[in-house]
């Protein structure tokens, strides 16, 4: 039974390592030597930072990482702060038909966006907020609030009523209370949902295909997956390799330093 | 995501009602800030209201008109609906989509589960993860992307099969349909095993240990112990993890459209690519919206109808 067990975890693994090595191996290989029936054996030479140059010579992957970073760092810190306001007010404040307005704000992260994106297209190109950073932040705010606002929420009612009431006590006014004492009550939440919102602003797509038009405003998965068309047509497999794994660096970056705040990221969003 | 409505409302306190010992409804001190109370919410729910409300309800408008973006939608009623109905891409996109729910339901959460429960109380079963992980750290487009150049005619995949000797080697994993779909639920599967599995090991490690205890004190081991003992314990979690991949596989949209644009010739669209391609390539922006207001309706439906049987169960 031991054995049996042993056994199907390393063949799975196994299996699941496969591509793992053919992606890396091959995004390692020199450019000019790639050669589909050479694949699976291990690259003679290290030309990952080769390929890396020619990704960034080749496309627009470096601006509009940076773009990505702007959009995944500013849009989840402003969509946590408001989310945690308006938990604060439904939950410590006890807002009037509180639940209600909790209901609205998450009910925002119901239907799917393709919902959204027809409005979204009409309505940005008439403002100035079509292909452009301040656009792009808006909608991952908005689309961020909702699992901020349900974390939040969840999380402050936990909070002790006392801690209120004694603040209050000593003359401390309702936003000094949330600024000084529940923001800082709550970092492991608002950070387990920061990070969560940081990864899914970082791999969108649809956006940025959507809301986005020029290279110094698109997103990085955008600009990503441009490269399978025939703009880029004739990429070399090592070097779009190497791009595919290079784009995955800050999320792999996250995840693995905060790996037990993710995990519980993902456990509250889910309760 | 509404199947996590109902679970939140027993989980989450604060709302309505006394919360426990020491609570007590708030004196006049609170009423006098209770004027504040509204701006604190109202940035959240106007960014909501604006952003995302809003352009619901456009979608709904504009899907019973004729739009191509420019000048101004024309109302035809039904129209667009009725075409949906004999409209073929649509035939294929709805039967792609279902392989996408019936696929990503079984295979990654399956497969996920499977490999939480063999390596949750086995020594060094974080090494046994690592290799399910790596490929996690991947998004969409970048697994769409590096697949696509795997999978490609001649390409790694084809190779690599030769090599083993194992059948396929000459399958053209994307030119036709619906291999094209399997072929990219595979792929899709390599990556999300990982966060699935994740969970469950998160869940197996927080169930109570005295149960367990006492049914390996009765004789109980292995399969048995699994299927009476440690599944019902853990049945709230998978509820919510298989409620996920269902909800999450219905609005399938960025492998698709990285690996094949819902190409060739339409095979592999999923009703998300199908919207996307009918606004933003053949610029029919009220058709595209009959399309979103299917897709929303389609979710809304499973994941009610979900949520409801499975309470249902948790009653009984």
């Amino acid at each position: 039974m031991r054995v049996l067990r042993h056994a199907v975890l390393v063949l799975l693994g196994l299996v699941w390592l496969a591509p793992t090595y053919l992606i890396v191996g091959n995004a390692l290989r020199p450019a000019t030597e790639y050669d589909p029936a050479d694949a699976m054996r291990p690259p003679t030479d290290f030309a990952l930072f080769a390929n890396i140059g020619e990704v960034w010579e080749r496309t627009e992957l470096g601006p509009s990482m940076l773009s990505s970073l702007l959009y995944s760092l500013v849009s989840p810190a402003a969509a946590v702060l408001l989310g945690a306001l308006a938990g604060y007010a439904i939950v410590v404040l006890r807002l009037r038909r509180g639940f209600l307005w909790f209901m609205i704000i998450y009910g925002g992260s119901i239907f799917p966006f393709q919902m959204l994106l027809v409005p979204l297209f009409v309505g940005y190109s008439k403002t100035p907020l079509y292909d452009a950073r301040s656009g792009m932040i808006l909608i991952y705010t908005a689309i961020s609030v909702p699992l901020a606002a349900l974390v939040m929420r969840n999380f402050f009612g936990g909070i002790a009523v006392s801690i209120f009431e004694a603040a209050r006590m000593d003359g401390a006014s309702t936003f000094r209370i949330f600024w000084r004492i529940y923001l800082p009550l709550s970092w492991t939440a608002m950070a387990a949902v920061f990070i969560l919102e940081f990864t899914f602003i970082w791999n969108d797509l649809l956006f940025g295909l959507t809301l986005t038009q020029s290279e110094s405003t698109r997103p990085v998965m955008t600009e990503l997956s441009a490269l399978t068309t025939d703009v880029y047509a004739g990429t070399p497999v090592p070097v779009a390799l190497a791009a595919g794994l290079v784009v995955s660096v800050p999320t792999v970056a996250v995840f693995l330093l905060t790996q037990r705040l993710f995990t519980r990221g993902l456990t509250l969003a889910q309760v | 995501m509404t199947a996590q409505n109902t679970l939140l409302r027993k989980a989450a306190p604060g709302d309505t009602g006394p919360r426990g010992p020491g609570a007590r409804r708030p004196g006049r001190g609170f009423a006098l800030f209770g004027r504040f109370r509204p701006a604190f919410v109202s940035p959240a729910v106007l960014l909501v209201a604006v952003l995302l409300y809003l352009p619901f309800v456009w979608t709904a408008w504009l899907s019973l008109t004729r739009y191509d973006g420019l000048g101004s939608p024309e109302f035809i009623g039904l129209d667009n609906y009725t075409r949906l109905l004999d409209d073929p891409a649509l035939g294929t996109s709805i039967r792609n989509t279902l392989l996408w729910v019936l696929g990503t339901t079984v295979l990654p959460v399956g497969l996920g589960l499977l490999v939480a429960v063999l390596s949750y109380d086995v020594k060094g079963g974080g090494w046994y993860r690592l290799p399910f992980l790596l490929p996690y750290a991947m998004s969409g487009a970048g697994l769409g992307l590096v697949w696509g150049f795997i999978l490609q005619p001649e390409g790694v995949a084809n190779r690599f099969l030769g090599f083993l000797g194992m059948p396929g080697a000459d399958t053209a994993f994307l030119s036709d349909g619906p291999e094209n779909t399997i072929a990219m639920i595979v792929v899709w599967t390599w990556q999300q095993l990982g966060v699935n599995m994740l969970l469950f090991v998160v869940g197996l490690q927080s169930i109570p240990r005295a149960p367990i205890e006492a049914a390996r004190i009765d004789g109980a081991s292995g399969w048995r112990l699994f299927r009476h003992v440690i599944w019902p314990l853990m049945r709230p979690l998978t509820t919510v993890v298989f409620g996920l991949a269902l909800v999450a596989s219905l609005k399938t949209f960025d492998i698709v459209w990285v690996m094949t644009q819902g190409g060739p010739g339409r095979t592999s669209e999923t009703l998300a690519v199908t919207m996307y391609r009918d606004v933003f390539v053949a610029d029919e922006y009220g058709y595209g919206s009959a399309v979103a207001v299917l897709l929303t309706t389609v979710t809304g439906l499973a994941s009610y109808l979900y949520m409801r049987r499975q309470i249902g169960k948790e009653d009984r």
